[in-house]
């Protein structure tokens, strides 16, 4: 079975939010629902400052804290390591949403559910990128299987790192920052 | 800075991110999530994006005859596989709560109703024919963004009318820059950005006045190594691409330009075979460079002499394989009073580094050649002598601006001054995306007819007597155009949403029709479509399949400038004879702040084009969530005011006072205070994005610069102010 995965190079990302509207419109979320945000962080001082602008989005955490939470099983982790949230059971009770550390739930009032990235299951079963992987201008997203890890993903994943590992969740979601 | 906003949620800015190993982990099966929501068959028809000018080619996924989503088409050279969030977004426009669906006739301030299309077309045909009895067509003037369909239908209309006036946008975007290349270099070269060695942007930002393909390709430059250099007021996010950011005064471009080209002079650095050869003036033009030493502009532009040395030398030991990089609105195409002469000296900058024509450095496009209908089967209208109400190409007024260009944004003004009486607006918002709105709305309602035809309510649409209603983008199939080698054409995606709005060749040819125009107009757009592909041996049938086809490139052609001298005009003889300074000198931009003033830059964000993207319910959702309205300010500057990130300040010039929230940043010029463009709307009937954020041309008068006539939008000061919520 294979272990989806994402690594998001921060160095390359600019900032265009391609990502999170295709994410949107894929997923059929309205405007004020996005799976992706953003912080951005600036650092240096004038004339030389440096600046990041850093993609978040459901990190597919191993020890995911949305799971236990739930009191119906609907956030549950998939046979591909994935975070899903089953969308029949979820009743929008809301806990897994302050669980989350990386502020990755989003909740869609209109339906009445918690939902999150579910790294385009659908597009990669059939043999395709995810959304936000294959519009991003920079190609500072890629998309892998973390146990057959092929091409430029496999390349990156040397240098790529969990994001506040210090969260103890253990993410599938790598940063290069 | 986010810390209230996101109280515990902001982690960024404690502890980076720590190697840590991807531990193996359990895997948890607890069942599959995906039950394809949604078992509707999709199907795929290719389109072109309509958000912005680089129409990208895409594929609009349908299912249950709605719009689900677009993905890029990867043989399109601008998206290659990708779009920006415009895209993505933009493509719903078809179902959006603000288009127009009727035929419209104004019959009070802000009050509108519907007619029919019989009685549109049949009151503006009577109207204009009145204005053409009184006036002649001197006074008629119409203004679009040339796109492959209405730069077919409008301008053969205008010109059966008998009217000269054809104008696009560009006079509130790059007409400084085209001016200048058209009497220096012939046209415009683009840098060659995947070969070069060594390039300079001015202003230009290629991710975020972006087109996916201007961004990947910057990103791949810098990953291979390229010297960038990004010269620019503001620490942009091309500068994620840049070696080093150069930070400028504002609208002082030239100056850095006239002292490269003194250094490049000074140390022999310049390709003398390549000046002998292929320039025309070297002589004054040396004579003229003498004095712009490094050490004079670092103190105009408040960039190190050093600095200016380093980049002089680089582009001077790299060439031909280094260039500075053309430009666009930035930064000077209509930016700064200084801007025509400032795209002269870029164009003689690289006259001296000998790139014309090689590799990484600039290069003439050399696209392949569509055909055109049967003239003998469809004869057009004779070209019109009437003489232009933009006073371009008249002596004593514009004489040396592009007639396919104009002067859009001072017609509000030439309406009241009487010399403009009827005017035709096609999809482009000039009372909001050029200076002055107060006067631009007031100018197009003195007009004695006024027609917009538009797709959304826009300010501009809301001072017209007429307003006709288009398809948008996904409902229409359009004229075919070239991109690169290939030839590509948008296909209609769904049927129409609104059913009284038609396509633009529909609504030109029956306009024709009540105007007696009609036997300029005896043909079908698919009939005008397949003659223009079929010298490149595509048929429609290819296109509507396959969205963009390749062609055969057309074979190399030698290098050749086409000038009066068939040479680079470093010496512009065409300038001297109308009082210009045939040779570019230094000229300060009227704008300048002091200790107590900003001026006030602005620039695009990659999600928007112009404020047309604002009122998109996606886009603005962007925004929203990450306050991207703010105005920049420098954060030393910020601190001896007292201001703080995210407080609100009021913004004045002699013209407007607005309020908006601060961003307090080390990413500015402390004397340049930036305010994205995108913002600002006020259109009453828009129910999007109506009073979100404040625009730059609330606080800046309209007036037109001496040589190319463009709109000087960031020649502006302002005095910022805290003020209380
Ligand atoms: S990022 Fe948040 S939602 Fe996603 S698995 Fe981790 S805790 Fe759960
Ligand atoms: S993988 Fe799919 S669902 Fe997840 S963030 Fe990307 S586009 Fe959205
Ligand atoms: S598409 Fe790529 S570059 Fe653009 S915001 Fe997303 S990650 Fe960043």
């Amino acid at each position: 079975m294979p272990r989806y995965a994402m690594i998001i190079d921060a160095k390359k990302c600019v900032g265009c939010y391609a990502c999170q509207v295709a994410c949107q419109m894929q997923n059929e979320l309205g405007p004020e629902n996005a799976y992706i945000r953003f912080e951005d962080r600036e650092t240096g001082k004038y004339p030389n400052p440096k600046y990041v602008m850093v993609p978040l989005q459901c990190q597919h955490c191993q020890d995911a804290p949305c799971v236990p939470v739930c009191p119906t099983t609907a956030s549950h982790k998939d046979k591909n390591g994935l975070t899903m949230v089953d969308k029949d059971k979820c009743m929008g009770c809301r806990r897994c949403v302050p669980a989350c550390p990386y502020n990755a739930r989003t909740y869609l009032k209109d339906e009445g559910i918690v939902q999150a990235c579910n790294m385009c299951l659908s597009l990669v079963k059939q043999g395709e990128e995810p959304a936000c992987v294959s519009t991003c201008l920079t190609k500072a997203r890629y998309f892998g299987d973390l146990d057959n890890p092929k091409g430029e993903f496999a390349k990156q994943l040397a240098k790529a790192k969990q994001l506040r590992p210090d969260f103890g969740t253990k993410p599938t979601l790598l940063y290069i920052i | 800075m986010w810390a209230n906003k996101f109280p515990r949620r902001t982690f960024l800015k404690a502890t980076a991110a720590t190697a840590a190993a991807v531990g193996a982990g359990d895997v948890f099966s607890l069942g599959e999530w995906m039950k394809q929501a949604s078992a509707a068959p999709v199907t795929k028809i290719p389109s072109l994006c309509e958000t912005c000018s680089a129409a990208c080619g895409m594929w609009v996924h349908v299912k249950n005859g709605r719009i689900w989503k677009v993905t890029g088409q990867k043989d399109h050279g601008q998206s290659k596989g990708k779009l920006c969030a415009r895209g993505h977004a933009g493509i719903a426009q078809a179902y959006h709560k603000d288009r127009i669906t009727h035929p419209m006739k104004r019959v009070g301030e802000n009050d509108f109703v519907p007619i029919t299309w019989e009685q549109a077309y049949s009151e503006i045909a009577a109207k204009l024919k009145k204005v053409l009895q009184e006036h002649g067509p001197d006074k008629v003037f119409f203004s679009h963004n040339p796109r492959p369909t209405n730069a077919f239908y409008w301008p053969r209309l205008m010109a059966a009318v008998g009217s000269s006036t054809i104008q696009s946008h560009h006079s509130m975007c790059s007409t400084g820059r085209d001016v200048a290349y058209k009497w220096t270099t012939g046209g415009m070269a683009t840098a060659d950005l995947g070969n070069t060695k060594y390039i300079v942007f001015l202003g230009r930002n290629y991710v975020e006045g972006l087109s996916p393909s201007s961004a990947a390709g910057m990103e791949a430059a810098y990953a291979k190594g390229t010297n960038i250099i990004v010269v620019d007021p503001r620490h942009s996010n091309a500068c994620l691409f840049a070696t080093e950011w150069v930070p400028i005064r504002p609208g002082t471009d030239l100056a850095l330009l006239l002292a490269v080209a003194n250094v490049l002079i000074a140390e022999n650095l310049y390709d003398k075979e390549f000046v002998d050869e292929w320039c025309v003036g070297f002589d004054e033009f040396k004579k003229g460079m003498k004095d712009y030493t490094p050490e004079w502009a670092s103190s105009v532009t408040d960039i190190p002499a050093a600095t200016i040395y380093a980049i002089a030398r680089g582009l001077g030991k790299n060439r031909p394989a280094s260039c500075i990089e053309q430009g666009y609105k930035a930064p000077n195409g209509c930016n700064y009073a200084n801007g025509t002469q400032m795209f002269r000296m870029v164009a003689c900058v690289n006259a001296l580094l000998g790139n014309y024509g090689k590799a990484g450095g600039m290069k003439f496009g050399n696209p392949p050649k569509l055909g055109s209908l049967d003239a003998k089967k469809h004869p057009a209208p004779p070209k019109p002598k009437a003489k232009r109400c933009d006073g371009v190409g008249i002596k004593g007024e514009f004489p040396l601006c592009q007639p396919n260009q104009g002067i859009v944004h001072m017609m509000p003004q030439r309406a009241l001054e009487g010399k403009a009486k009827a005017g035709f607006l096609y999809r482009i918002n000039v009372a909001r995306n050029a200076p002055q709105p107060e006067l631009l709305t007031k100018g197009y309602k003195a007009l004695d007819l006024f027609v917009v035809c538009d797709i959304k309510w826009s300010e501009s649409a809301m001072c017209a007597h007429y307003v006709l209603p288009e398809c948008s983008a996904a409902e229409r199939e359009d004229l075919p155009t070239v991109v690169g080698a290939a030839v590509t054409m948008r296909t209609a995606a769904i049927d129409v949403v609104h059913s009284e709005t038609k396509p633009l060749p529909e609504i030109v040819t029956e306009l024709a029709g009540h105007m007696g125009l009609g036997k300029y107009f005896n043909f079908t757009r698919e009939d005008v479509a397949a003659a223009m592909v079929k010298p490149l041996g595509v048929t429609l049938e290819d296109l509507r399949t396959k969205g963009t086809v390749k062609v055969k490139a057309p074979a190399a052609k030698p290098l050749g400038f086409n000038t009066k001298s068939k040479k680079i005009e470093m010496y512009c003889q065409a300038f001297a004879d109308h009082g210009y300074k045939p040779v570019p000198e230094w000229e300060p931009p009227y704008a300048k702040a002091d200790k107590n003033s900003f001026v006030l830059i602005h620039g695009k964000q990659g999600f928007l084009s112009h404020t047309t993207s604002i009122s998109d319910p996606y886009l603005l959702a962007v925004a929203k969530r990450g306050d991207l309205e703010r105005l920049w300010i420098n954060a030393d500057r910020a601190k001896k005011m007292g201001i703080r990130d995210g407080d609100l300040v009021e913004v004045s010039s002699p013209q407007a006072t607005r309020k908006v929230r601060v961003k307090v940043t080390e990413r500015v010029h402390p004397e340049a205070a930036y305010l994205p463009a995108g913002y600002g709307r006020f259109a009453p009937f828009l129910k999007t994005g109506v009073g979100y954020g404040i625009n730059p041309n609330d606080f800046t008068p309209c007036r037109a610069e001496a040589i190319s006539g463009h709109a000087m939008m960031m020649e502006v000061t302002v005095t910022i102010r805290k003020v209380g919520e």
